[in-house]
């Protein structure tokens, strides 16, 4: 796989994402500065500055046209994506920790950062679909999670069905996106140990949570049931699912120097790991960074993926013949239509 | 008799992938049914927006010279 190194963050990667149609990627850092590149050749398309803060969070709407980010300044910020004009700014009392559109781009949601007598909230904004408009200052529906613990990350599902968060303690749960009513709540990973990333298929009917307990899990959205579980040896950060037909999720994580009593990047951990989707086994790894990865995600096209490190650096992998071509046997057989 | 033990070990190991890929693709087949009814009813085109958009891609290449900043 040939690599292309970004280095335009001074600071440890937050989180990476590309747009819908896979051209461009949208990385944030700690250094408060939201970049985006031409995922095809690394060259850099721009940059959205007026964060006064550590940024955690960034999306991207279906057309490429709004482009929303939230951080420790306590504001989620809607830029103009071709200009890099501020459309708008909402102002809270915590730190923002999750942005996410909804499919059609009509809405987008934030999870407010719970702390000393502030509860987590999830809120959600109805998005003009025109970068004139005034956005309105009043979200369309707001979540206290007053029963459960920490939201840690959120999305909206399929047809902006459910609202599904992950929490500190390792459960994941599903609201009603309309009345915002909490539907369930299962406690997919081991008790106390932080969800840390959640990710959609190219559907939103499934998606993929990691943690700190080394595992990422494949949930059903309606049922959220655990269809599948990936064990590592390590504690993640961040899982993504690849567009079919290829059937892999690419985790990544990685102890920090600090919490381990060893520094080589060996035994750190910071690879990119694939595992196959469907049978669960683990089939390659991808080094490159000196530090953990906070996040992967992968080009809805399928053509390549990137990944954030804490050493400050965006890796994109182009991904070559054998990625598309690997398969096992029972999968061939399938293709092939062979039965037994 | 090792080569008997593996190959039949082998052979468990296929059965258990065969079988897992056989469930994912019924899951999948059933999801995506259900998916398609309930966006028909809503009145829906059959992709969402965000899956539209991987379509456009590959009809009109390139909008080049989109600089910001």
């Amino acid at each position: 796989m040939r690599p292309i190194l970004l280095s335009g963050h001074e600071r440890a990667l937050t989180q990476v994402k590309f747009s819908k149609e896979g051209d461009l990627l949208f990385s944030v850092s700690k250094d408060h500065i939201i970049c985006a590149w031409y995922s095809a050749n690394g060259e850099r398309f721009g940059a959205y500055k007026g964060h006064q803060g550590a940024l955690w969070t960034v999306d991207v709407d279906p057309t490429t046209t709004f482009l929303a980010s939230g951080g420790a300044d306590n504001t989620i910020r809607l830029w103009e994506v071709r200009t890099g004009r501020l459309l708008k700014t909402w102002e809270f009392t915590t730190s923002i920790k999750r942005v996410e559109f909804s499919e059609d781009g009509r809405q987008l949601l934030g999870v407010t950062e719970k702390r000393m007598n502030q509860l987590s909230t999830v809120i959600v904004y109805d998005i003009k679909q025109d970068v004139e408009a005034e956005q309105g200052d009043e979200p369309s529906l707001r979540i206290v999670v007053d029963e459960l613990p920490k939201v840690t990350v959120a999305g909206f599902s399929y047809l902006n069905k459910y609202i599904i968060t992950g929490h500190e303690d390792g459960s994941v749960s599903q609201y009603d996106a309309k009345s915002g009513e909490m539907l369930h709540n299962a406690f997919s990973h081991d008790d106390g140990m932080q969800v840390t990333d959640l990710q959609w298929s190219a559907d939103r009917t499934y998606f993929i949570t990691s943690s700190k307990d080394k595992t990422a899990k494949l949930h059903a959205a309606d049922s959220l049931e655990v269809m599948k579980t990936y064990p590592t040896d390590t504690p993640l950060n961040s899982a993504a699912i690849t567009p079919d037909p290829v059937q892999y999720v690419i985790l990544g994580g990685g102890q920090a120097a600090m919490d381990v009593t060893t520094t080589s990047a060996r035994q750190g951990k910071f690879e990119a790991r694939f595992y196959h989707k469907i049978f669960e086994e683990e089939i390659g790894r991808v080094r490159g960074h000196f530090g953990p990865l906070n996040y992967v995600a992968v080009d809805p096209t399928g053509k390549c993926y990137a990944s954030g490190g804490e050493d400050g650096y965006v890796r994109v992998h182009h991904f070559d013949e054998s990625y598309y071509e690997f398969r096992y046997e029972v999968e061939r057989e399938r293709e092939q239509g062979i039965r037994f | 008799i090792d080569q008997a033990k593996k190959s039949s070990a082998n052979k468990a190991v296929v059965e258990a992938r065969r079988r897992m890929l056989d469930e994912w693709l019924a899951w999948r087949e059933r999801m995506q049914a259900d998916l398609a009814e309930e966006r028909e009813d809503l009145g829906l085109p059959d992709l969402s927006e965000e899956q539209q958009a991987l379509m456009v891609d590959e009809e009109d290449e390139g909008d080049a010279g989109r600089e910001v900043e």
